[in-house]
């Protein structure tokens, strides 16, 4: 694994990014805008779950209205994320809190596909004003720990400078 | 007499702070742009400007103070680097402008449901202004030096 972060910092494309002026500072400050757009449209999904906002609108509707923003936003945090990894792929993959941000988005993984099928695809058959099952809740408060985790984990990264202190697992 | 920031006598209150902070600015600037891109026409077309901006408005303003509240706090770990960095006074102007912007013009916009061409220009104005403020903040610890 090692060796593939290597090999990505060496292609042509993560190496002219490294050696521009500000590309990194301005790929994290776009990746760091996306995640406002998509972490809002997350955080809007879940607390709607929940029941606390934004109220008055039947569950489905939100989450469904959603979907396509969060698609995108998603779609634009990756690919800045890959970017930015892949400029400096060997000190990432040696940062303890690159790889515990990793670990988090495999649980969001997994929270999508034990929560997706029952909780989020069905939201459509729950009436308007008929409470949301215990499910939906745990699905939608896990979901915004895990997202907050990664938002902390993301911010940890820059807070060990290399030679990392970490060892290969 | 001197007095010991709690912020600077522990190495975790400074990157904790820092979480809640960008979480206080993800939620304020994402339900904003939320809202400014109804105005624009995409988005959650199913409601109004005006019922996105009365839903999201406690999320708007619960997130900004979590942010003010705690950006102070990591101001005050070190004021004269902040207040003698380019890209914070940069973020600082920026954020004033936006907040403003927020609770004036852009208020009245969302309330009137308008999407002309005007409330785009203001919706976009919002969305460049937040943008700032969040690339103000990045590049204040890449900025060395300053005024």
């Amino acid at each position: 694994m090692l060796s593939l972060a290597i090999w990505l910092q060496q292609t042509g494309l993560m190496r002219a990014l490294r050696e521009s002026d500000r590309g990194y500072e301005i790929l994290l400050s776009l990746h760091v805008s996306f995640i406002a757009l998509f972490g809002a449209t997350i955080a809007m999904s879940n607390l709607r779950l929940l029941g606390v906002a934004p109220r008055g609108y039947p569950v489905a509707d939100i989450v469904d209205q959603l979907r396509v923003p969060k698609r995108i936003g998603f779609l634009c945090v990756a690919t800045c994320g890959f970017l930015l990894f892949g400029m400096k792929a060997e000190e990432y993959y040696l940062n303890v809190f690159f790889r515990i941000k990793v670990l988090l988005f495999l649980t969001v993984a997994a929270h999508a596909l034990i929560f997706r099928p029952p909780v989020y695809n069905r939201l459509s058959e729950s009436a308007a004003d008929s409470p949301l099952p215990a499910r939906a809740k745990l699905a939608a408060g896990f979901s915004l720990v895990v997202w907050f985790g990664i938002v902390c984990a993301g911010r940890g990264i820059g807070y060990i400078h290399p030679p990392p202190f970490s060892h290969h697992f | 007499m001197q007095i010991a920031n709690l912020l600077n006598s522990s190495e975790l209150t400074f990157p904790i702070l820092e979480c809640f902070h960008i979480a206080g600015f993800i939620i304020a600037i994402g339900t904003t742009a939320i809202v400014d891109f109804r105005i624009l026409g995409y988005g959650l077309l199913g409601q109004t400007p005006s019922q996105l901006m009365k839903s999201t408005r406690f999320w708007t303003l619960g997130g900004l103070l979590v942010a003010i509240f705690t950006g102070l706090g990591l101001y005050s770990s070190d004021p004269d680097t902040y207040y003698l960095n380019l890209s914070f006074l940069f973020k600082i102007a920026c954020l004033i402008l936006a907040i403003i912007l927020n609770y004036t013009i852009h208020g009245k916009v969302a309330k009137a449901d308008s999407t002309s061409g005007g409330a785009k220009v203001v919706a976009c104005i919002s969305l460049a202004l937040w943008g700032a403020v969040i690339f103000g903040g990045i590049f204040i610890a890449f900025v060395q030096g300053g005024l």
